[in-house]
């Protein structure tokens, strides 16, 4: 018996090191990011790991003020003015139509849709872009937050995750309030809303994480740095605003930064959400 | 407006076929769902039916009169010159083979990280280690491949850094080709390797516990109830998890874009940044041949993994 518990605790440590490794691979990007953003270019160069910088540089946030002729807060405003307008329609649409097709599946026309979905669903994501630019071109929205917003609010993934809530719904409480004598439109606005509301809550938030994550969509359909969200913005810097590593470094952290907070404020939602949306039955 | 049940009126519904009758009532009666499902069904066509009809229409034209009113149709020549390019077919080649590489290596590791953050004996670490592992799946890939990008750079980059540290040669990143592939996949697999970890983890916690049990007191070794007790039980896990992540590695752009722009030398040129760059050259019809291609081998695998795993299922 001792031998083996010496053995499991060597097993033990073991473990806890290999994951304190994998935990510092996961992390140390992000605080590279944040160091770097501090640190000027010949400090960089001298001793690229530093975990600390030598002295708060905050040259590169003053500078990133304006990019490209654009102010940054136009960008901040634009990732959050478009985050939440797509995500809010797209939960609200999103949530009606998963209803709808929960509830009645059979009705003529809705196999089509479920169809339409599926295939949506399968094409490349990002090189749906392609013949949405042709589209939104005819729509005569290039160039418009509506063109960008409306193509954002399709979110398959968030479908995923209603259809799996809505299925989990007791039959009997439909049932039931039909024999009371509730229409439909009442057994919607009375049982199904109120349950809903904690769903609603999670597949708004992993909406508003995955669109603050869009780029190419933005790039393609804006049709100048005027629509540009902090994803985009930081991705021009990458290739057509020359290479300030600190300013990139700290565009990187005004990105990343917010996000990563609100993920760990809520993150037993985030991932619960996430979870039930991939293990579909 | 409140009446459910539509009101018989003899006379006129005799007068249409049955069948409408029934279908017309039918619709009448779940008008309710209809106006729900309608701005569902609006967003799902303009932005997801109409592009994707429209994007295979467009494959079978030439690209300058693409745009125009009246597109000149020149049927398969875009795919039968995309099948006559090179540059095209080992994109291709080079795109099947990553996906096989990502899926193996992304399934296999967060099955093992899975089982790791599962034992006892990581019972207070494991939700830090789950939310690190997390953390690059919801952060913008924006940032987080451009971080990498430098953190490759021979100049200033980390890694480097780290490896010179620890007295080893300096690894050349995304400059050289074949190193160009396997940073990418490194990357793409630190990008998503946390989202499977997490399904494995959340499937690892639903095991049925009384199984594990009895292979204890049977005396088995902890290697041999990881053999097999757990992993038969996490084959629909196992399956869901390769399905998901052949979809996405067959996707993989944004990592190519961000960080060697297909470079150097085409080692990274994937199928869909291929295309992407054949539509930044305007050239619409081959860029969406290529686009409809991909589309198609998705579709193919999916059928073929969704088959198989309902066939396993039956075993």
């Amino acid at each position: 018996m001792k031998t083996r518990s010496v053995k499991d605790r060597s097993v033990a440590l073991l473990a806890w090191v290999f994951m304190a490794g994998v935990t510092f691979l996961f992390l140390y990007p992000f605080w590279w990011m944040i160091v770097s953003s501090f640190r000027s270019q010949e400090a960089m160069l001298l001793e690229p790991t530093r975990l600390l910088p030598e002295s708060f540089n905050t040259r590169a946030y003053g500078d990133i003020q304006t990019l490209g002729g654009v102010k940054l807060w136009l960008y901040t405003f634009n990732s959050v003015f478009i985050t939440v307008a797509a995500t809010l329609i797209a939960v609200g649409v999103t949530a009606l139509g998963a209803y709808a097709l929960y509830r009645k599946p059979d009705l003529p026309g809705f196999r089509f849709i479920q169809f339409g979905f599926l295939m949506t669903m399968m094409y490349p994501a990002m090189l749906l872009v392609i013949p949405v630019y042709l589209v939104v071109f005819q729509l005569g929205l290039l160039g418009t937050y509506a063109g960008i917003i409306l193509f954002l609010s399709l979110m398959p993934i968030l479908f995923l995750m209603l259809v799996q809530f809505f299925r989990s719904i007791p039959k009997e409480l439909i049932e039931s309030a039909k024999m009371d004598g509730a229409s439909e439109m009442q057994i919607f606005r009375k049982i199904v809303l109120p349950i809903s509301k904690p769903i609603l809550a999670t597949v708004f938030l992993i909406g508003f994480l995955l669109n603050w994550k869009q780029w190419l969509p933005i790039l393609v359909i804006a049709t100048s740095p005027d629509q540009y969200t902090l994803p985009v913005a930081l991705l021009s810097m990458n290739t057509e605003l020359g290479i300030d590593f600190q300013a990139t470094m700290a565009l990187a952290a005004i990105t990343t930064v917010p996000i990563i907070v609100l993920f760990l404020f809520t993150q037993r939602r985030v991932i619960g959400g996430f979870v039930a949306g991939a293990v579909k039955g | 407006m409140q009446t459910d049940t539509a009101v018989p009126i003899p006379f006129l519904a005799a007068l249409r076929p049955a069948r409408w009758r029934h279908a017309g009532s039918n619709i009448w009666r779940n008008r309710i769902f209809y106006i729900l499902i309608a701005p569902f069904a609006a967003l799902t066509l303009v932005m997801g039916v109409w592009p994707i009809v429209l994007g295979i229409i467009v494959s079978f034209t030439d690209s300058y009169t693409a745009l125009t009113p009246e597109p000149t149709y020149v049927w398969f020549q875009n795919y039968i010159d995309i099948f006559s390019d090179d540059l095209f077919l080992s994109s291709l080649w080079r795109t099947l083979l990553f996906t096989v590489l990502s899926v193996v290596l992304n399934v296999t590791t967060a099955l093992a990280l899975a089982l790791i953050l599962s034992s006892r004996s990581l019972k207070l670490a494991a939700p830090i280690c789950g939310l690190a592992l997390f953390l690059p799946v919801v952060t913008p890939e924006a940032a987080t491949f451009i971080v990498w990008k430098w953190m490759f750079s021979i100049d200033f980059g980390a890694v480097n850094a780290f490896l010179e540290d620890m007295g080893l040669p300096d690894f050349a990143g995304t400059t050289k080709p074949l190193q160009a592939f396997f940073t990418l996949v490194f990357v793409e697999w630190w990008h998503h390797v946390g989202f499977y970890t997490i399904i494995f983890l959340t499937n690892l916690k639903l095991l049925d516990p009384t199984l594990d049990e009895a292979a204890r007191m049977d005396g088995a070794r902890t290697m041999q109830r990881v053999w097999n007790v757990w992993i038969p039980q996490l084959r629909p896990a196992i399956a869901i998890n390769s399905i998901y992540a052949v979809i996405q590695f067959l996707k993989t752009f944004a990592v190519v874009v961000i960080m060697t722009n297909g470079g150097p030398n085409y080692a990274t040129n994937f199928l869909s940044f291929y295309a992407y760059s054949k539509f930044n050259l305007a050239d619409y019809g081959q860029a969406l041949a290529m686009a409809t291609v991909l589309f198609a081998i998705v579709i193919g695998l999916a059928v073929v993994v969704y088959r198989y795993n309902e066939k396993a299922d039956y075993r």
